[in-house]
């Protein structure tokens, strides 16, 4: 073997002896290693043979650092089970809300990092004016598809409205674009009338003009994604030429990430002069104080009278839908949830016992204090958990992220209050520390003869619970049995609850 | 641990092993076959039992042989009790590890 090979083989067993005395409890960690480099020099001393390294010795001393690693993992074992024959911090309400603690720090440092759900928690992202609906077809199925022709919008604007008092449209087409910049790039493009930005409300980033230009000016505003992606992100993107489809625009902003809940993935957008618009697109409309006391639920009816006196039937939809937020889908998620706990497992604490013994009125408030110190830990952490897992790729909104949010949400609030209650009604009432030791009592084929269950007791010496295998008149739920202090003797750590 | 204690065959050829003369780790996994894995933890048990105890030698007797020094077992009188008791229970120990042949090395 060569020398350098040889050097290689000593550091990497010294590495795993290293790794191995990891396992070992802190105070024994130094022995333990002594020891095995010690024996680990008298193995190789009787392994080798002559002065030469040889590849079957460097196999028996790697065979001993392995059996060095299976002395670590048995310590570590036995470590384990001499804490669980001694109950301290295992299985107590500590370890319990630290854990649910850990989970909450863990979800919410990660909402911290993840580009997507910073963007998605910034309040003044679904913020549009007040008073706006969206008009579509009353027989469309979907609100995400575009029902209203362009001649319709311009003759609904060029009337005077009673409900209405100011309209936009827009369009959505994939156009061929060159940027000057990466070269052509195929964009979803909304065809929008001008004041499209200016009716909703959306901020414009880098835009010079006031409010009213905003509404008269034509141009293109860009998505935050194309203008990182295809623009590198340059501040004095404003005023510079692209040529979207067959015509030049001025680029007059960017619009922010997340921003834009309309239906529609759009790329960017190309306010023009209705004369040059055309298509089937969506209508956005400003009620009047008027409209807005009659169209004050989120779906209304609108009947539209055309030229020849037909009638169509068209809905209002309001965008309170669209611009919830994460907040209003958790909420909404958390009460279904709330909902269906009682559907997957009983909503009892399991608080009855066998006699008329009652905890004191300071453990039955610690109960209490537990169980909303870990409902409300486990809130947070589902809000954050739900953004964290919906937002992992996504950086901006998208409907198929909020899909995500609401099943990942939903999910995971309903299957955590069912833990917390569980986990609840399997704690000492006097202590708080979860039972243990299961053991099967009685036969389930005496079920109607005898009591027959599972039988846990505290750790610390405090209660035995009864759970009966199969419900019964005379043994619904589970009991409690308060143990007196003449059952003290049998647990070793009584104090340790 | 109360004198006469059963023991697992496992540590009572240890303990036979270390009355034999193996007095360290890796001799007694030598003698015995049995792994490192096995052996050491075996030796805190007996150890933590007072069947056994262990000595670090002095560091400059290893420094003088340009080696590190080593921890040694020797029985105790619980552990050499315990052993007898053993040897009852399992009678090929002394067969498998015969005192004897350590004394004639």
């Amino acid at each position: 073997m060569k020398p350098l090979t040889g050097w290689i083989c000593s550091k990497l067993e010294y590495a795993i002896l290293r790794c191995a005395s990891l396992l070992v409890p802190r105070e024994q960690r130094g022995e333990w290693l002594r020891e095995w480099r010690a024996e680990m020099w008298h193995a190789r001393e009787a392994m080798q043979i002559g002065p030469e390294r040889t590849w079957r010795t460097e196999a028996g001393i790697f065979n001993f650092c392995g059996g060095a690693a299976n002395d670590a993992f048995t310590l570590r074992r036995l470590a384990w089970e001499a804490a669980d024959a001694h109950p301290g911090f295992h299985g107590s309400a500590a370890e319990c809300l630290l854990v649910l603690s850990l989970l909450f720090g863990v979800s919410y440092s990660l909402s911290r990092v993840l580009p997507g759900v910073r963007a998605e928690s910034h309040p003044t992202l679904y913020k549009v004016n007040p008073n706006l609906i969206m008009i579509q077809n009353a027989f469309a199925s979907d609100d995400s598809l575009a029902t209203i022709p362009l001649d319709k919008y311009r003759s609904w604007k060029s009337w005077r409205q009673r409900y209405f008092d100011g309209f936009a449209f827009y369009r959505i087409a994939k156009e061929t674009a060159a940027t000057g910049v990466t070269g052509t790039r195929r964009w979803k493009v909304a065809h929008a009338s001008l004041n499209l930005f200016w009716i909703l409300g959306l901020p414009i980033r880098f835009s010079t003009m006031t409010g009213d230009d905003t509404g008269r000016t034509p141009g293109v505003i860009l998505g935050e994604g194309v203008w990182r992606k295809d623009f590198g992100g340059d501040p004095h993107i404003v005023g510079r030429m692209v040529r979207v489809g067959n015509r030049s625009s001025r680029v007059i902003g960017v619009a922010p990430a997340g921003t834009w809940r309309l239906p529609g993935d759009v790329d960017v957008w190309l306010l023009e002069p209705d004369a040059e618009n055309r298509g089937v697109g969506f209508v956005i409309a400003h009620l009047t104080s008027l409209g807005e006391t009659l169209m004050s639920s989120t779906r209304v009816e609108i009947t539209d009278s055309t030229s020849d006196d037909a009638q169509e039937e068209l809905c209002g939809v309001s965008f309170a839908a669209r611009t919830k937020g994460p907040w209003g889908f958790y909420k909404f998620t958390m009460l279904l949830a709330l909902l269906a706990l009682p559907a997957i497992t009983s909503v009892s604490l399991g608080e009855n016992n066998f006699c008329s013994y009652m905890p004191s009125w300071s453990n039955r408030l610690c109960r209490w204090i537990f169980l909303i110190a870990k409902v409300g830990l486990l809130l947070p952490s589902v809000y954050y958990l739900s953004l964290d897992v919906a937002y992992w790729h996504t950086m901006t909104y998208s409907i198929r992220a909020q899909y995500v949010q609401l099943i990942v949400s939903f999910v995971m609030g309903l299957f955590g209050l069912r833990w917390v209650l569980l986990d609840q009604r399997n704690r000492c009432p006097v202590c708080l520390r979860r039972v243990t030791h299961p053991a099967q009592v009685g036969l389930a084929g005496r079920t109607f003869l005898a009591w027959n269950g599972t039988e846990l007791m505290c750790a610390g010496g405090h209660t035995l619970l009864h759970v009966p295998a199969l419900p019964t008149s005379w043994f619904e739920t589970q009991r409690w049995l308060y143990l007196d202090t003449s059952w003290k003797f049998l647990f070793a750590s009584s104090s340790a609850g | 641990m109360v004198q006469g204690a059963k023991l697992s065959h496992t540590a009572a050829l240890i303990l036979q092993a270390i009355n034999a003369g193996f007095v360290y780790g890796f001799s007694i996994m030598e003698m015995t076959g049995l792994p490192s894995g096995t052996v050491y933890p075996a030796m805190r048990r007996l150890e933590r039992d007072d069947l056994i105890r262990s000595q670090w030698e002095r560091q400059s007797i290893a420094d003088a042989e340009q080696r590190p020094a080593r921890k040694y077992y020797r029985l105790t009188a619980n552990g050499k009790a315990t052993l007898e008791t053993s040897r009852k229970r399992y009678p090929l120990l002394e067969r498998l590890i015969p005192s004897e042949e350590v004394k004639q090395v």
